[in-house]
């Protein structure tokens, strides 16, 4: 979603810029603070609605003192991790058998695109009738999501290997085993890792739908519904807060992880 | 590889009715092996609903026009937040990408708000708007709204100076240099950032409905879960996909028609 | 410089290959002992899990099912409480993650049947079910006749649903004159504190929101003459019920225990107070069966009565358009299991059994006590 533009932005480092672009950078969101602040202290609205900044930073000492973080914040994690995991596997295997053979492309291909029409979160009773609502259906689902990123862009970066490339593996008469490790892999490896990149940003966001959306159990979204369920608007943006902390966390990882796989590539 | 077999069996399949019978060649089996699983039973009906009973539901909710009404209102919601998104980022997006005052100023917080999950705005947002049109147009129109400003920045940043300079050197006054050199220049960007603000939209509305709604193709799923009619949910997830086949179809067209004008005028 | 390539990536292959099969193998771990799993639909506040308001919730909180199978140390009795309340519990049901529906309620129950879910009716958990409406003290809605083009909430499959939908009918209204939106329990009643919905249908949870003020209660069936209420059931999977016949015949004695203890008027604070473990002070339940013997709706009997009830309910169903195909009730019940637990317990005679318009056709021996004043 809009986390791959974000992450196709070159700037390196550009949340650090440092000296004056950072102050002018902070002097927005500090003055949206204080505008809620003193929204808050002058009651516009009941505290119950909106809680202000510092009723929030308060629940999340008290949550985060409870302990209970950990555990969600490890659950949601897991989940992630997992998912991602076998998703991209899986991606990645059907996109090295699209890309590299002509007849799996024009067999599976449109299916494949067909089924990317479908939202995802239309999935969301399917995989829970069919993995139940708990673990296993939510990895299911987060499975899902990081599939068809990588597939697609496997499949692209395969087809876009120039063909001087796939006619030098004909001509040093490497094997099927060969040409996929030493040319088709390589070659790919910037659209790969691409892939990968969207797949684990998809996969978090997925993580999240399914924690709102599939049975209660630890985990950040799970803290987001709790709140939503006991009215305590205060938890719901702690909640909201960590997620969207650890999305930036992920955003920058899965950046990170590509740029070393393309600097591998061209080493 | 073997680059001998091309021959004109490759050469058929290249045009494009041979292709079309390819693509449809697994579906089709997919389709009967389905089938046959539901006649014979190997799975219970609840996990896998027979293709008679999904054609059934489809039929049913279509002839009760309980289909068409929903199909549009699901796809009004998206139109309407996918144009207020769209809008918004696209003139944010033109001010970013050319000041680069405006962009230490607001890039920053802009990162932040960007990986705020959409869905996760939804509980605040029915609190705020309650459970209405009002709640779902506007969690679709922050969902679109962010990668079209994304993308139209780069893009409109990463129109060449030597561009900028001959809009100077042609003495042309800013609005125009901005509409006749600059955005045509970035259109490819512009639609980039369109067509995953559309899809973010799309997936948003999808997920709203599924969270709170009274109608629209993602309540429909919703009712047929809670009806354990999972008969209705597989025709509808079905429909879903046509229906995003058809929307993002149209757009691809547009672009096309638009990349082909920017062509010809240069 | 290929041999070390190829070595490479069939190296990474081989241990990719190794760790799948490992997490395969430890997924299928060790052959467990029989576990008897039990799902309730619905759960607590702040979503705990307990239930209360029945049979089934008793037999839980007071660990009847599990004294029964204290000695049997390869039998383990696993609970499963859904939030997603009848629906959840029936995708559970069909993906074979349960063997015992204890205290489904009628629609989800009609609704998996006709889908082919194959269940055995095995024993009443509750009948004559009190359902609220509660309206915001803004809304001016004062009657259901007001109910008109407001803003509602529904949880959509579960037998609040229908028992809505029954009310609404006989003061001749339909889903469709108001706007009903899908939220289960906790989402409704943060949209009523919220201000988002103008009111909804459901159950004691209701009352703990009028008396902090949120809400008015508008309308109860309780007055009402007509069975407006809403019933829920114990039900098995019929494979466990072949596989384990002897099995399916101690969780009902287990329950009917329960069920005797529930019933006994002398238990009347005890029962509140293990009720009152889902996180609703005894008072609520106290006021749902004020002036009403407990033994009114805890009755495990399926007589015909109870037959008829279920017979109305599909036809019911199928008119509001919930459910597309014809159910089969009369296979559906399955009393032998029932009959045993009663007969061996000696309380054949204990509850009162009704006929099909409601008329009374034997006397039962929990009514000659006193309803208790707590």
């Amino acid at each position: 979603m809009s986390w791959i533009a974000l992450a196709r932005e070159r700037p390196a480092g550009s949340l650090w810029p440092g000296g004056r672009p950072l102050v002018l950078g902070f002097a927005l969101p500090a003055l949206l603070l204080v505008v809620w602040q003193v929204i808050c202290l002058a009651r516009w609205l009941p505290p119950y609605i909106l809680p202000s900044p510092v009723a929030v930073v308060e629940r999340f000492a008290t949550e985060l003192a409870d302990g209970r973080f950990g555990q969600d914040v490890w659950a949601s994690l897991s989940r992630v991790l997992k998912g991602f995991f076998f998703g991209s596997a899986a991606g990645l295997a059907f996109g090295l058998l699209l890309g590299l053979s002509r007849w799996a492309d024009r067999l599976l291909g449109p299916l494949f695109m067909a089924y990317r029409q479908i939202a995802l979160f239309a999935w969301v009773p399917l995989l829970s009738m069919w993995f139940g609502g708990g673990e296993t259906g939510k990895v299911a689902f987060v499975t899902l999501s990081a599939f068809a990123p990588v597939v697609v862009n496997t499949w692209r970066a395969i087809r876009a290997i120039p063909d001087p490339l796939n006619e030098l593996g004909a001509v040093l008469t490497f094997n099927r085993l060969d040409h996929v490790s030493l040319i088709a892999l390589p070659g790919a490896l910037p659209g790969i890792a691409t892939g990968l990149r969207s797949a684990m940003i998809y996969a978090w966001l997925a993580t999240v739908g399914a924690e709102l959306f599939l049975d209660i159990a630890p985990g950040m979204g799970g803290r987001l519904n709790e709140g939503r369920d006991k009215f305590e608007v205060d938890l719901m943006l702690v909640a909201l807060v960590v997620l969207t902390g650890l999305g930036l966390l992920f955003s920058q990882a899965a950046a990170l992880i590509e740029r070393r796989l393309v600097r591998w590539r061209t080493r | 590889m073997s680059g001998g077999r091309r021959g004109t069996l490759d050469e058929a399949f290249r045009s494009w009715p041979g292709r079309a019978i390819l693509g449809l060649i697994v579906p089709v089996l997919l389709g009967v092996v389905w089938f046959v699983t539901a006649q014979k039973g190997w799975l219970p009906e609840q996990l896998l609903p027979s293709p008679v009973a999904v054609w059934q539901a489809l039929a049913d909710t279509a002839a009760s026009g309980d289909l068409w009404t929903n199909s549009l209102i699901s796809l009004t919601r998206v139109g309407e937040g996918f144009a207020i998104g769209a809008a918004v980022g696209l003139i944010l997006g033109v001010v970013l990408g050319l000041s680069r005052r405006a962009r230490e100023l607001v890039d920053p917080l802009f990162l932040l708000l960007a990986q705020v999950p959409p869905l996760g705005l939804i509980p605040l947002a029915i609190l705020a708007l309650g459970v209405d049109e009002a709640m779902k147009v506007a969690v679709i129109a922050w969902a679109s709204f962010i990668p079209v400003v994304l993308n139209v920045k780069q893009g409109i940043g990463d129109v060449p100076r030597s561009l900028h300079e001959l809009a100077e050197v042609l003495t042309f006054d800013p609005w125009y240099a901005l509409t006749r050199v600059v955005l045509p220049a970035a259109v490819p960007p512009i639609f980039t950032g369109l067509r995953e603000g559309l899809a973010n939209a799309w997936q948003t509305m999808v997920a709203a409905e599924l969270f709170a709604s009274t109608e629209g193709l993602g309540y429909m799923i919703t009712l047929g879960r809670q009806l354990f009619q999972f008969d209705m949910v597989l025709a509808v997830v079905l429909v879903l996909g046509v229906v995003g086949l058809a929307v993002n179809g149209t757009l691809a067209l547009v672009e096309r028609r638009l990349l082909r004008w920017q062509g010809q005028a240069a | 410089m290929k041999k070390q390539l190829r070595r490479r990536f069939g190296a990474g292959a081989l241990v990719a290959v190794v760790a799948a099969l490992a997490a395969l193998a430890a997924g299928n771990a060790a052959a467990e002992p029989i576990s008897i799993r039990f799902g309730y639909p619905g759960v607590g506040a702040d979503n705990r899990p307990f239930a209360n308001g029945d049979i089934v919730a008793v037999a839980h909180a007071g660990h009847f099912i599990e004294d029964e199978f204290k000695g049997d140390p390869d039998i383990t009795i696993e609970w499963t409480f859904f939030r997603g309340a009848g629906p959840a519990l029936n995708e559970s049901l069909a993906s074979g993650h349960l063997d015992f529906a204890a205290g489904l309620g009628d629609l989800p129950a009609i609704v998996a049947r006709s889908n082919g879910l194959q269940t055995r009716y095995l024993m009443t958990d509750k009948v004559r079910d009190t359902i609220y409406l509660a309206v915001r003290p803004d809304s001016g809605i004062s009657r259901i006749e007001d109910l008109a083009n407001h803003r509602l909430s529904q949880f959509k499959g579960t037998n609040i649903q229908l028992a809505a939908d029954r009310v609404l009918a006989a003061h001749g209204l339909t889903e469709r004159n108001a706007k009903f939106i899908n939220l289960d329990v906790g989402g409704a009643l943060a949209a009523l504190t919220g201000g988002s919905i103008d009111g909804t249908f459901g159950s004691v949870e209701l009352l703990t929101l009028r008396d902090r003020g949120v809400v008015n209660i508008a309308y109860s069936t309780k007055a009402e003459a007509a069975n407006f209420g809403r019933h829920q059931a114990v039900y098995v999977i019929e494979a466990f019920e072949r596989a384990h016949p002897e099995l399916v015949q101690r969780v009902v004695n287990a329950l009917v225990k329960a069920a005797r203890f529930a019933a006994d008027e002398a238990n009347r604070s005890a029962v509140f107070d293990l009720w009152a473990k889902s996180g609703f002070p005894a008072e609520v339940f106290a006021e749902d069966f004020s002036e009403e013997r407990l033994a009114n709706r805890l009755t495990p009997v399926i007589d015909p009565y109870v037959v008829a009830r279920y017979r109305n309910l599909v036809a019911r169903v199928r008119e509001y358009g919930l459910v597309r195909r014809d159910v089969d009730v009369d296979s559906w019940f399955e009393p032998k299991y029932l009959d045993a637990a009663l007969k061996a317990q000696h309380l054949e005679h204990f509850w009162p059994r009704f006929d099909v318009d409601g008329s009374k056709l034997t006397d039962g021996e929990v009514e000659k006590t006193q309803v208790g004043s707590r």
